[in-house]
Protein backbone atom coordinates (compact mmCIF):
# COMPACT_ATOMS: atom_id res chain seq x y z
CA UNK A 1 0.00 0.00 0.00
CA UNK A 2 2.88 2.32 0.80
CA UNK A 3 4.31 1.66 -2.65
CA UNK A 4 1.01 2.68 -4.29
CA UNK A 5 1.13 5.92 -2.33
CA UNK A 6 4.66 6.51 -3.51
CA UNK A 7 3.80 5.99 -7.19
CA UNK A 8 0.67 8.18 -7.08
CA UNK A 9 2.49 10.93 -5.20
CA UNK A 10 5.32 10.85 -7.75
CA UNK A 11 2.65 11.39 -10.40
CA UNK A 12 1.44 14.50 -8.56
CA UNK A 13 -1.47 13.27 -6.45
CA UNK A 14 -1.36 13.71 -2.68
CA UNK A 15 -1.97 10.51 -0.73
CA UNK A 16 -2.49 9.38 2.81
CA UNK A 17 -2.52 5.73 3.76
CA UNK A 18 -3.92 3.72 6.59
CA UNK A 19 -1.16 1.58 8.10
CA UNK A 20 -2.02 -1.75 9.71
CA UNK A 21 1.56 -3.01 10.04
CA UNK A 22 3.74 -0.24 11.34
CA UNK A 23 7.15 -1.86 10.61
CA UNK A 24 6.18 -2.20 6.93
CA UNK A 25 5.17 1.46 6.79
CA UNK A 26 8.39 2.52 8.49
CA UNK A 27 10.34 0.57 5.86
CA UNK A 28 8.40 1.85 2.86
CA UNK A 29 8.40 5.46 4.09
CA UNK A 30 5.24 6.67 2.29
CA UNK A 31 4.46 10.39 2.24
CA UNK A 32 1.76 10.18 4.93
CA UNK A 33 0.28 7.33 6.95
CA UNK A 34 -1.96 6.85 9.95
CA UNK A 35 -1.16 3.66 11.86
CA UNK A 36 -4.24 2.11 13.43
CA UNK A 37 -4.22 -0.54 16.20
CA UNK A 38 -6.91 -2.64 14.53
CA UNK A 39 -6.82 -6.19 13.30
CA UNK A 40 -5.87 -6.96 9.72
CA UNK A 41 -8.92 -6.50 7.49
CA UNK A 42 -10.35 -3.56 9.45
CA UNK A 43 -8.49 -0.42 8.33
CA UNK A 44 -11.30 1.86 9.48
CA UNK A 45 -12.11 -0.02 12.67
CA UNK A 46 -15.39 -1.44 13.92
CA UNK A 47 -18.28 -2.29 11.60
CA UNK A 48 -21.57 -0.43 12.07
CA UNK A 49 -19.90 2.35 14.07
CA UNK A 50 -20.00 5.41 11.79
CA UNK A 51 -18.81 7.83 14.47
CA UNK A 52 -15.68 5.80 15.20
CA UNK A 53 -14.96 5.24 11.51
CA UNK A 54 -15.36 8.95 10.83
CA UNK A 55 -12.77 9.77 13.49
CA UNK A 56 -10.32 7.38 11.80
CA UNK A 57 -10.80 8.72 8.29
CA UNK A 58 -10.67 12.34 9.44
CA UNK A 59 -7.49 11.72 11.42
CA UNK A 60 -5.97 10.29 8.25
CA UNK A 61 -7.22 12.98 5.86
CA UNK A 62 -6.01 15.77 8.15
CA UNK A 63 -2.45 14.56 7.57
CA UNK A 64 -2.88 16.00 4.06
CA UNK A 65 -2.80 19.48 5.61
CA UNK A 66 0.59 19.01 7.28
CA UNK A 67 3.18 21.56 6.20
CA UNK A 68 6.22 19.43 6.85
CA UNK A 69 7.15 16.10 5.34
CA UNK A 70 7.77 13.58 4.02
CA UNK A 71 7.58 11.23 5.91
CA UNK A 72 4.57 11.62 8.26
CA UNK A 73 3.51 8.57 10.31
CA UNK A 74 1.02 9.18 13.09
CA UNK A 75 -0.70 6.73 15.46
CA UNK A 76 -4.45 6.52 16.00
CA UNK A 77 -4.95 6.30 19.77
CA UNK A 78 -8.02 4.11 20.26
CA UNK A 79 -8.58 0.38 19.95
CA UNK A 80 -11.45 -1.23 18.04
CA UNK A 81 -14.26 -1.72 20.57
CA UNK A 82 -15.65 -4.58 18.49
CA UNK A 83 -12.49 -6.61 19.15
CA UNK A 84 -13.95 -7.44 22.57
CA UNK A 85 -15.95 -10.70 22.71
CA UNK A 86 -19.72 -10.38 23.18
CA UNK A 87 -20.78 -12.84 25.89
CA UNK A 88 -24.42 -12.62 24.75
CA UNK A 89 -23.63 -13.99 21.30
CA UNK A 90 -24.82 -17.50 20.53
CA UNK A 91 -23.92 -19.21 17.25
CA UNK A 92 -26.65 -20.92 15.23
CA UNK A 93 -27.06 -24.56 16.12
CA UNK A 94 -25.17 -27.02 14.00
CA UNK A 95 -24.22 -30.57 14.96
CA UNK A 96 -20.64 -30.51 16.22
CA UNK A 97 -18.33 -31.66 13.47
CA UNK A 98 -14.97 -33.26 13.87
CA UNK A 99 -12.21 -33.13 11.31
CA UNK A 100 -11.70 -36.86 11.31
CA UNK A 101 -13.88 -39.57 9.85
CA UNK A 102 -14.73 -40.70 6.35
CA UNK A 103 -14.62 -37.98 3.69
CA UNK A 104 -18.07 -38.98 2.41
CA UNK A 105 -19.58 -38.44 5.84
CA UNK A 106 -17.97 -35.01 6.18
CA UNK A 107 -18.99 -34.03 2.65
CA UNK A 108 -22.59 -34.97 3.36
CA UNK A 109 -22.57 -33.04 6.65
CA UNK A 110 -21.20 -29.96 4.88
CA UNK A 111 -24.08 -30.00 2.40
CA UNK A 112 -26.61 -30.59 5.19
CA UNK A 113 -25.15 -27.75 7.24
CA UNK A 114 -25.57 -25.28 4.40
CA UNK A 115 -29.29 -26.13 4.36
CA UNK A 116 -29.47 -25.91 8.15
CA UNK A 117 -28.01 -22.38 8.14
CA UNK A 118 -30.35 -21.09 5.45
CA UNK A 119 -32.78 -19.43 7.87
CA UNK A 120 -30.00 -17.68 9.77
CA UNK A 121 -28.47 -16.49 6.53
CA UNK A 122 -31.80 -15.14 5.31
CA UNK A 123 -32.04 -13.18 8.57
CA UNK A 124 -28.55 -11.78 7.92
CA UNK A 125 -29.50 -10.61 4.44
CA UNK A 126 -32.76 -9.09 5.70
CA UNK A 127 -30.90 -7.19 8.41
CA UNK A 128 -27.85 -6.00 6.48
CA UNK A 129 -29.37 -5.95 2.99
CA UNK A 130 -26.24 -7.49 1.55
CA UNK A 131 -24.18 -10.62 1.27
CA UNK A 132 -20.54 -10.97 0.29
CA UNK A 133 -21.12 -14.35 -1.32
CA UNK A 134 -20.56 -14.37 -5.07
CA UNK A 135 -16.91 -14.86 -6.03
CA UNK A 136 -17.50 -18.33 -7.47
CA UNK A 137 -20.56 -17.33 -9.48
CA UNK A 138 -22.32 -20.41 -8.06
CA UNK A 139 -25.32 -20.60 -5.74
CA UNK A 140 -24.39 -21.48 -2.17
CA UNK A 141 -25.81 -25.00 -2.59
CA UNK A 142 -23.71 -25.43 -5.71
CA UNK A 143 -20.65 -24.15 -3.81
CA UNK A 144 -21.22 -26.71 -1.06
CA UNK A 145 -21.69 -29.49 -3.61
CA UNK A 146 -18.52 -28.44 -5.48
CA UNK A 147 -16.43 -28.39 -2.30
CA UNK A 148 -18.02 -31.65 -1.10
CA UNK A 149 -17.27 -33.37 -4.43
CA UNK A 150 -13.61 -32.41 -4.16
CA UNK A 151 -13.66 -33.93 -0.68
CA UNK A 152 -15.22 -37.09 -2.14
CA UNK A 153 -12.23 -37.32 -4.48
CA UNK A 154 -14.20 -36.57 -7.64
CA UNK A 155 -12.02 -33.63 -8.81
CA UNK A 156 -15.00 -32.00 -10.57
CA UNK A 157 -14.28 -29.83 -13.63
CA UNK A 158 -14.72 -26.09 -13.48
CA UNK A 159 -18.35 -25.10 -14.04
CA UNK A 160 -17.33 -21.61 -15.18
CA UNK A 161 -15.67 -20.82 -18.47
CA UNK A 162 -12.36 -19.03 -18.15
CA UNK A 163 -11.81 -20.14 -14.54
CA UNK A 164 -9.74 -23.20 -13.70
CA UNK A 165 -11.12 -25.84 -11.36
CA UNK A 166 -8.63 -25.01 -8.56
CA UNK A 167 -9.57 -21.32 -8.81
CA UNK A 168 -13.29 -22.10 -8.62
CA UNK A 169 -12.56 -24.36 -5.64
CA UNK A 170 -10.83 -21.43 -3.91
CA UNK A 171 -13.75 -19.10 -4.63
CA UNK A 172 -16.32 -21.73 -3.61
CA UNK A 173 -14.50 -22.19 -0.29
CA UNK A 174 -14.48 -18.38 0.14
CA UNK A 175 -18.24 -18.32 -0.51
CA UNK A 176 -18.94 -21.16 1.94
CA UNK A 177 -16.93 -19.39 4.65
CA UNK A 178 -18.72 -16.09 3.99
CA UNK A 179 -22.12 -17.82 4.13
CA UNK A 180 -21.37 -19.50 7.46
CA UNK A 181 -19.87 -16.37 9.05
CA UNK A 182 -22.75 -14.19 7.88
CA UNK A 183 -25.27 -16.73 9.21
CA UNK A 184 -23.44 -16.86 12.53
CA UNK A 185 -23.64 -13.07 12.95
CA UNK A 186 -27.32 -12.79 11.98
CA UNK A 187 -28.59 -11.85 15.43
CA UNK A 188 -28.38 -8.60 17.33
CA UNK A 189 -25.27 -9.56 19.35
CA UNK A 190 -21.91 -8.20 18.23
CA UNK A 191 -19.46 -11.10 18.18
CA UNK A 192 -15.77 -10.43 17.69
CA UNK A 193 -14.04 -11.86 14.66
CA UNK A 194 -12.27 -14.32 16.95
CA UNK A 195 -15.57 -15.63 18.31
CA UNK A 196 -16.87 -16.13 14.79
CA UNK A 197 -13.62 -17.73 13.63
CA UNK A 198 -13.49 -20.08 16.63
CA UNK A 199 -16.98 -21.28 15.79
CA UNK A 200 -16.33 -21.71 12.06
CA UNK A 201 -13.05 -23.56 12.39
CA UNK A 202 -13.72 -25.60 15.52
CA UNK A 203 -17.42 -26.39 15.51
CA UNK A 204 -18.82 -26.53 12.00
CA UNK A 205 -18.84 -29.15 9.28
CA UNK A 206 -17.72 -26.42 6.86
CA UNK A 207 -14.58 -25.73 8.89
CA UNK A 208 -13.86 -29.43 9.31
CA UNK A 209 -14.43 -30.08 5.60
CA UNK A 210 -12.06 -27.28 4.54
CA UNK A 211 -9.41 -28.56 6.95
CA UNK A 212 -9.84 -32.11 5.57
CA UNK A 213 -9.78 -30.88 1.97
CA UNK A 214 -6.53 -29.04 2.61
CA UNK A 215 -4.89 -32.16 3.99
CA UNK A 216 -6.24 -34.44 1.25
CA UNK A 217 -5.33 -32.22 -1.71
CA UNK A 218 -1.86 -31.38 -0.46
CA UNK A 219 -0.99 -34.86 -1.77
CA UNK A 220 -2.07 -33.82 -5.28
CA UNK A 221 0.44 -33.84 -8.14
CA UNK A 222 -1.16 -30.65 -9.49
CA UNK A 223 1.23 -28.00 -8.19
CA UNK A 224 -1.29 -25.19 -8.66
CA UNK A 225 -3.96 -27.06 -6.73
CA UNK A 226 -1.45 -27.87 -4.00
CA UNK A 227 -0.44 -24.22 -3.72
CA UNK A 228 -4.07 -23.06 -3.43
CA UNK A 229 -5.15 -25.59 -0.81
CA UNK A 230 -1.95 -25.13 1.19
CA UNK A 231 -2.03 -21.34 1.39
CA UNK A 232 -5.40 -19.91 0.45
CA UNK A 233 -8.07 -21.88 2.30
CA UNK A 234 -7.23 -22.18 5.99
CA UNK A 235 -5.81 -19.10 7.76
CA UNK A 236 -2.26 -19.62 9.09
CA UNK A 237 -3.50 -19.18 12.64
CA UNK A 238 -6.07 -21.97 12.15
CA UNK A 239 -3.91 -24.61 10.47
CA UNK A 240 -3.84 -27.79 12.51
CA UNK A 241 -0.49 -29.43 12.93
CA UNK A 242 0.21 -33.05 13.69
CA UNK B 1 -7.10 -5.35 18.37
CA UNK B 2 -4.35 -6.95 16.35
CA UNK B 3 -0.87 -5.71 16.74
CA UNK B 4 1.96 -7.86 15.46
CA UNK B 5 2.35 -9.29 18.95
CA UNK B 6 -1.20 -10.65 18.70
CA UNK B 7 -0.50 -12.68 15.56
CA UNK B 8 1.03 -16.16 15.38
CA UNK B 9 4.80 -15.60 15.66
CA UNK B 10 5.61 -16.93 12.19
CA UNK B 11 2.97 -14.72 10.54
CA UNK B 12 4.04 -11.67 12.54
CA UNK B 13 7.67 -12.17 11.57
CA UNK B 14 6.76 -12.64 7.90
CA UNK B 15 4.72 -9.43 7.87
CA UNK B 16 7.26 -7.37 9.77
CA UNK B 17 10.13 -8.52 7.58
CA UNK B 18 8.26 -8.38 4.26
CA UNK B 19 10.57 -6.94 1.67
CA UNK B 20 9.55 -3.38 0.83
CA UNK B 21 10.67 -1.36 -2.18
CA UNK B 22 13.65 0.86 -1.48
CA UNK B 23 12.63 4.09 -3.17
CA UNK B 24 15.25 6.65 -4.13
CA UNK B 25 12.86 9.59 -4.07
CA UNK B 26 10.59 10.99 -1.36
CA UNK B 27 7.69 12.65 -3.22
CA UNK B 28 5.54 15.14 -1.32
CA UNK B 29 2.59 16.84 -2.96
CA UNK B 30 0.92 19.70 -1.14
CA UNK B 31 -2.44 21.24 -1.96
CA UNK B 32 -5.40 23.22 -0.81
CA UNK B 33 -7.16 22.80 2.52
CA UNK B 34 -9.02 19.58 3.15
CA UNK B 35 -12.36 21.33 2.67
CA UNK B 36 -11.38 22.00 -0.95
CA UNK B 37 -10.08 18.54 -1.81
CA UNK B 38 -11.66 15.98 -4.10
CA UNK B 39 -11.06 12.59 -2.52
CA UNK B 40 -10.84 9.08 -4.00
CA UNK B 41 -10.46 5.75 -2.24
CA UNK B 42 -7.76 3.41 -3.51
CA UNK B 43 -8.01 0.04 -1.76
CA UNK B 44 -5.70 -2.95 -1.88
CA UNK B 45 -8.41 -5.38 -0.74
CA UNK B 46 -8.99 -6.96 -4.14
CA UNK B 47 -12.44 -5.37 -4.29
CA UNK B 48 -14.60 -5.99 -7.34
CA UNK B 49 -18.09 -4.98 -8.34
CA UNK B 50 -20.32 -8.05 -8.45
CA UNK B 51 -20.50 -9.43 -11.98
CA UNK B 52 -16.98 -8.38 -12.90
CA UNK B 53 -14.08 -10.80 -12.89
CA UNK B 54 -12.54 -11.20 -9.43
CA UNK B 55 -8.80 -10.94 -8.99
CA UNK B 56 -7.51 -14.39 -9.86
CA UNK B 57 -4.31 -14.33 -7.87
CA UNK B 58 -1.62 -11.72 -7.77
CA UNK B 59 -3.02 -9.71 -10.68
CA UNK B 60 -1.11 -6.40 -10.92
CA UNK B 61 -3.91 -4.29 -12.39
CA UNK B 62 -6.83 -2.59 -10.68
CA UNK B 63 -10.60 -2.55 -10.77
CA UNK B 64 -12.80 0.55 -10.95
CA UNK B 65 -15.64 1.03 -8.46
CA UNK B 66 -18.09 3.76 -9.44
CA UNK B 67 -19.25 6.07 -6.65
CA UNK B 68 -22.77 4.87 -7.49
CA UNK B 69 -21.90 1.30 -6.38
CA UNK B 70 -24.11 -0.15 -3.68
CA UNK B 71 -22.87 -2.10 -0.64
CA UNK B 72 -24.52 -5.29 -1.93
CA UNK B 73 -22.48 -5.02 -5.13
CA UNK B 74 -19.00 -5.06 -3.63
CA UNK B 75 -17.04 -8.28 -3.17
CA UNK B 76 -13.59 -8.91 -1.72
CA UNK B 77 -11.44 -11.22 -3.86
CA UNK B 78 -8.11 -10.73 -2.09
CA UNK B 79 -6.02 -13.88 -2.30
CA UNK B 80 -4.93 -13.76 1.34
CA UNK B 81 -7.10 -15.44 3.94
CA UNK B 82 -5.06 -14.14 6.85
CA UNK B 83 -7.15 -11.09 7.60
CA UNK B 84 -10.61 -10.58 9.04
CA UNK B 85 -13.46 -10.44 6.56
CA UNK B 86 -16.35 -10.35 9.05
CA UNK B 87 -16.05 -6.58 9.50
CA UNK B 88 -16.38 -6.00 5.76
CA UNK B 89 -19.23 -8.51 5.57
CA UNK B 90 -21.22 -6.48 8.09
CA UNK B 91 -20.28 -3.02 6.86
CA UNK B 92 -18.36 -2.13 3.70
CA UNK B 93 -17.14 1.11 5.31
CA UNK B 94 -14.68 -0.96 7.37
CA UNK B 95 -12.67 -1.34 4.15
CA UNK B 96 -14.32 1.00 1.66
CA UNK B 97 -15.47 4.09 3.59
CA UNK B 98 -17.60 5.65 0.87
CA UNK B 99 -20.51 6.46 3.21
CA UNK B 100 -18.10 8.23 5.57
CA UNK B 101 -16.72 10.28 2.67
CA UNK B 102 -20.26 11.23 1.67
CA UNK B 103 -20.91 12.44 5.21
CA UNK B 104 -17.65 14.41 5.26
CA UNK B 105 -18.60 16.03 1.95
CA UNK B 106 -22.06 16.89 3.31
CA UNK B 107 -20.38 18.41 6.40
CA UNK B 108 -18.05 20.34 4.05
CA UNK B 109 -15.06 18.78 5.81
CA UNK B 110 -13.88 17.69 2.34
CA UNK B 111 -14.68 19.33 -0.97
CA UNK B 112 -16.13 16.45 -2.97
CA UNK B 113 -15.89 12.75 -3.76
CA UNK B 114 -14.41 11.20 -6.87
CA UNK B 115 -16.75 9.75 -9.48
CA UNK B 116 -14.77 6.52 -9.44
CA UNK B 117 -12.76 4.67 -6.81
CA UNK B 118 -10.29 1.84 -7.32
CA UNK B 119 -8.92 -1.38 -5.90
CA UNK B 120 -5.71 -3.32 -6.39
CA UNK B 121 -4.90 -6.75 -4.95
CA UNK B 122 -2.42 -5.97 -2.23
CA UNK B 123 -0.43 -9.21 -2.17
CA UNK B 124 0.93 -8.38 -5.62
CA UNK B 125 4.57 -7.39 -6.09
CA UNK B 126 4.61 -3.55 -6.03
CA UNK B 127 7.01 -3.52 -8.98
CA UNK B 128 4.35 -5.25 -11.07
CA UNK B 129 1.72 -2.74 -9.94
CA UNK B 130 3.82 0.34 -10.74
CA UNK B 131 2.80 0.89 -14.39
CA UNK B 132 -0.86 0.40 -13.48
CA UNK B 133 -0.58 2.81 -10.55
CA UNK B 134 1.02 5.45 -12.76
CA UNK B 135 -1.69 4.97 -15.39
CA UNK B 136 -4.30 5.25 -12.65
CA UNK B 137 -2.87 8.63 -11.65
CA UNK B 138 -3.93 9.94 -15.07
CA UNK B 139 -7.48 8.71 -14.56
CA UNK B 140 -7.63 10.28 -11.12
CA UNK B 141 -6.43 13.61 -12.54
CA UNK B 142 -9.08 13.43 -15.25
CA UNK B 143 -11.62 13.21 -12.42
CA UNK B 144 -10.01 16.28 -10.75
CA UNK B 145 -8.96 14.13 -7.77
CA UNK B 146 -6.29 15.81 -5.64
CA UNK B 147 -6.36 13.54 -2.57
CA UNK B 148 -6.31 9.77 -2.27
CA UNK B 149 -6.95 7.75 0.84
CA UNK B 150 -5.21 4.40 0.64
CA UNK B 151 -7.04 1.56 2.36
CA UNK B 152 -5.14 -1.71 2.98
CA UNK B 153 -6.38 -4.92 4.58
Amino acid sequence: MGALGHYLEEEGIATVGISLIRPQTENTKPPRALWVPFELGRPFGPPSDPAFQKRVILAALRLLERDTGPVVIEDFPDDDPRATPDSTWRPPFVPTAVATGPAESLAARLEAEILLLRGAHERWVARHRRTTIGLSGLSISECARYVADWLRGKAPPSPREGFSAPLILRFAVDDVKAYCLEAAAAGTAKPSSRQLGDWLWNETAAGAAIHALRVALQASEDERLKLIVSNFMVPAARVRTG
Amino acid sequence: MTRLTDLPPAQAQRLAELECPDFQTRPWVTGSSLSQRRVAIVSSAGLVVRGEDPFRGRDPDYRAIPASAKPEELLCSHISINFDRTGFQEDWNVVFPLDRLRELAADRAIGSIAQTHYSFMGATDPVQMEPHARELAGRLKSDQVDAVILSPV
